[in-house]
């Protein structure tokens, strides 16, 4: 369980990243967290795993208090916290199953790391996270070989490799063409019931959010303006997250007449 | 999870590209070789002296003898490293001059082939022959002294510059000549307004580079005789007086870091405009 | 920020106006003086002073040319005999240089990490490290081997000791600006699951500057091939005692033998190179 109490993040230039956001994610759970850019989506995923500390309040993830924690202790509270961005960051030149077997590195001795050893059991079961996401036959390719539908998933399996309980998903297919990010959240969304893995994700399409996700967190000026299931976001609540402006839903075809934009 | 695994995965992991073996005689290769390459570097220990040599020298460089240093006598540090720059600079100039027939006659867009490679064995025989040995023969034509160092530097500027320049002008964008042909330019129009803007900024900056190295290079000639500091740097070393050669090393260190400086920052400025 | 993008009029449009140019249309432009005479003075006097500092003679040049000829004539001349000779100092050179490029090119890599600026967060380290690593490069390897062959003894040793530092340097260097163009992406995704930085630069940054490491490698050993074989001048082993001996008693035939091997030498360690190179691309 995850548990945001009055937290919010200034940064050092003053921007406010969160603002008093109060929230609480039960295990299991397939969030989708929306809003405009720098309303403080990435933020609020990224205090989770304290890539960004946050400044004032508390968060609890499964009864740790996430500011408390240092340096080893830190690091030991990551390893069940898997993270997806939107660039992927694979190490291009190296194989997938290496990239899926990185995932291992934190938990290996020195000596291993430096020469790159891994156990015939670490092998299989970087394999299986490999086979969960359908992209076994791909194993032994190099990453840059790869689609970029491809390569998101090899990052699924990297962080499934690491049996998360939890799955924080930064645009995951922001950079992807709509078909082929459909497939992934699709993906997502096997990973989340199959294995009762928590899914945080933040995202612009808000269509592929209503499809897949069971809740919806509206995010702006660094306030949480919406918080529902998915099946109560109306219009309304949209023109409330994305302030008045119209969403083009990714699927549409966006007429652009002058300075005016239509969505159907 | 289940604990059988699954026969597509075994399989998938027996088809494993096995490199491992190249990659243990790779190392096995290094690892021969450097034992080889050990046995005969007997290390005698440092030598008695050697101890307080090393200290010495550190010492001199951190508190150096500034009577050296403002001595503007003929064996003073100031004349000492204006001849050693002057050197680089003379060497640097006569080379990059004399490498640009050459480079021309060495790019294959510009002459036949055959002709190319005579030139380019020219420009690898006097790469191939290191600065020290050229200097110990131009030393039989000039005599010792600052001009030998001149002599040597402009000869063996003229590999490496040449190398580069026959890159650039192979690298010459036709397109502009083409245009020029269009307008009905001559041969010498088309040189003046379409090769030399494309050539001259990267000839100039491989010169500085150029200089650069030769300027490390000067300090060193001298100990052959073809003058700048590296004679009475020598001479310091073999007489024991460690002080000074500290001096010398801590001048010579801020010559090559401020010219380092100061290169590479105009040689950023050629390639990127100013801005 | 935006102060910042306003250049500042460069010193020498202040003292040489530029020319105000105004087209019949009205419109001006600025059309700042040429620099070409100022560099030209620049260059004039500072060619002037190195003439006068260097003894700059061509007449003198011109009139002993002639012995030019006959230097290079028994340079091109080789003396095959004295091959034997040059066998055992030409093993000895190719010794320091492996050894020399190895410990440089290993030490070459803790010392190039702590000096990446997106790896290294410590200021202080980095700063010292990029200007240990400065002062180490503008030393010459010759000057280190005079150095080294007082401090440990004439011999091999010295020879490799001063290449293997010289190699560190500029290994060093080559590897740290290649680690600042790396993609970070893949070190943040480890440090997200819980990677220590150090093992997060192993497993992610590495592999990409590896192919890299490994030619910059190959390139010194080809330098430290050539550098090597003069550092004998100085008491240093290798190639450059005999370079020394021979040149002392003017046996140009002999010193031909020895370019000639080491010009051999020199082309089989590159084709071997390049060999290696295309395998690991």
């Amino acid at each position: 369980m995850i548990e945001f109490k009055d937290v919010s993040k200034t940064y050092p230039n003053g921007t406010k990243g969160l603002q008093h956001v109060n929230l609480k994610i039960e295990q299991g759970e397939f969030l989708a967290i929306i809003g405009l850019s720098g309303a403080g989506k990435s933020t609020l995923i990224r205090t989770i795993n304290r890539m960004i500390d946050i400044t004032d309040g508390q968060l609890l993830v499964d009864g740790t208090d996430v500011m408390s924690l240092k340096g080893k202790e830190l690091r030991k509270f990551r390893r069940k916290i898997g993270m997806i961005f939107q660039s992927f960051n694979l190490v291009n030149r190296s194989t997938v199953i290496k990239n899926v077997l990185t995932s291992d590195v934190p938990d290996m001795p020195w000596y291993k790391t430096m020469f790159g050893i891994y156990s015939q059991e670490q092998k299989i079961h970087a394999l299986e996270a490999l086979d969960k996401v359908n992209i076994l036959e791909k194993a032994y390719s190099r990453c840059d070989e790869l689609s970029g539908g491809q390569q998101q998933r090899v990052a699924l399996a990297r962080t499934l490799n690491q049996n998360p309980s939890i799955i924080l998903a930064d645009e995951p297919v922001a950079s992807l063409d709509p078909i082929i990010a459909d497939v992934v959240m699709s993906d997502f969304a096997r990973i989340n019931k199959d294995l009762n893995i928590s899914i945080l994700i933040n995202i612009h399409h808000v269509d592929l959010a209503l499809k897949y996700a069971t809740r919806v967190i509206g995010i702006r000026n660094g306030e949480i303006v919406y918080d529902g299931p998915t099946s109560e976001v109306t219009q309304e609540v949209l023109n409330l997250v994305y302030m008045g402006k119209a969403v083009p839903k990714s699927t549409d075809r966006i007429e652009i007449e002058g300075m005016v934009i239509n969505n159907g | 999870m289940t604990t059988t695994v699954k026969e597509n995965i075994l399989e998938k992991l027996n088809s494993e590209p096995k490199n491992l073996w190249k990659r243990l005689l790779v190392t096995a290769i290094v690892v021969m070789l450097v034992i080889w390459g050990s046995t005969s570097l007997n290390y005698n220990g440092v030598t008695e002296k050697g101890a307080t040599i090393a200290g010495s020298i550190i010492r001199g460089i951190v508190q150096p003898e500034l009577a050296t240093l403002f001595d503007f006598g003929p064996n003073g540090v100031p004349k000492l490293v204006l001849e050693t720059m002057a050197i680089a600079v003379l060497g640097t100039i006569i080379g990059a001059i004399l490498a640009i027939p050459i480079s021309f006659l060495s790019a294959t867009n510009i002459v036949p082939k055959p002709i190319a490679m005579v030139f380019r064995a020219f420009i690898m025989l006097i790469r191939t022959i290191p600065s020290l040995v050229w200097a110990l023969v131009w030393v039989r034509v000039t005599g010792p002294g600052p001009f030998c160092g001149v002599v040597t530097q402009s000869v063996c500027s003229i590999g490496m510059i040449s190398k580069m320049y026959v890159t650039a002008i192979e690298n010459l964008d036709t397109g502009v000549l083409e245009s020029l042909d269009a307008l009905g330019c001559n041969t010498f129009e088309k040189i003046r307004c379409g090769v030399i803007p494309q050539l001259m900024a990267s000839f100039i900056s491989t010169a500085i580079y150029r200089f650069d190295i030769n300027l490390k290079d000067a300090t060193t000639l001298g100990i052959v005789g073809a003058g700048g500091i590296g004679f009475p740097l020598q001479e310091a070393l073999g007489s024991g007086k460690w002080h000074r050669v500290g001096s010398f090393l801590l001048v010579l260190i801020l010559v090559v870091l401020v010219f380092e400086w100061i290169s590479n920052h105009i040689r950023n400025r050629l390639a990127r405009g100013r801005s | 920020m935006a102060n910042k993008l306003e250049r500042k009029t460069p010193l020498f449009d202040r003292i040489i106006k530029p020319e105000h140019i105004v087209l019949e249309n009205g419109h001006s432009v600025d059309r700042p003086k040429s620099r070409l005479p100022l560099i030209l003075l620049i260059g004039v006097i500072v060619v002037y002073v190195s003439m006068d500092a260097t003894n700059f003679n061509i007449q003198r040049f011109l009139s002993r040319i002639n012995q030019l000829p006959v230097i290079l004539g028994q340079i091109f001349t080789p003396n095959f005999s004295y091959i034997g000779n040059v066998i055992p100092s030409l093993i000895e050179t190719m010794k320091m240089s492996i050894v020399g490029t190895v410990v440089g090119c290993v030490l070459g890599l803790p010392l190039a990490i702590l000096a990446s600026s997106n790896i290294n967060k410590n200021k202080p380290t980095l700063l010292f490290c990029r200007f240990l690593l400065s002062i180490m490069r503008s030393i010459p390897t010759l000057i280190y081997a005079t150095i080294f062959a007082l401090v440990f003894n004439l011999g091999a040793f010295a020879g490799a000791a001063a290449i293997s530092l010289f190699t560190l340097s500029i290994v060093a260097k080559m590897l740290y600006e290649a680690i600042e163009t790396i993609d970070m992406g893949p070190y943040e995704a480890m440090t997200s699951f819980g990677a220590t930085s150090l093992q997060a630069f192993w497993a992610a940054c590495l592999p990409q500057i590896l192919p890299q490491y490994f030619d910059n490698c190959l390139y010194c050993f080809e330098m430290n091939v050539r550098a090597s074989s003069i550092l004998g001048y100085v008491g240093a082993g290798g190639l450059g005692m005999l370079i020394r001996e021979r040149t002392g008693f003017r046996q140009y035939h002999d010193l031909g033998m020895i370019l000639l091997t080491l010009f051999v030498v020199v082309w089989v360690i590159d084709q071997i190179n390049d060999w290696i190179r295309s395998k690991l691309s």
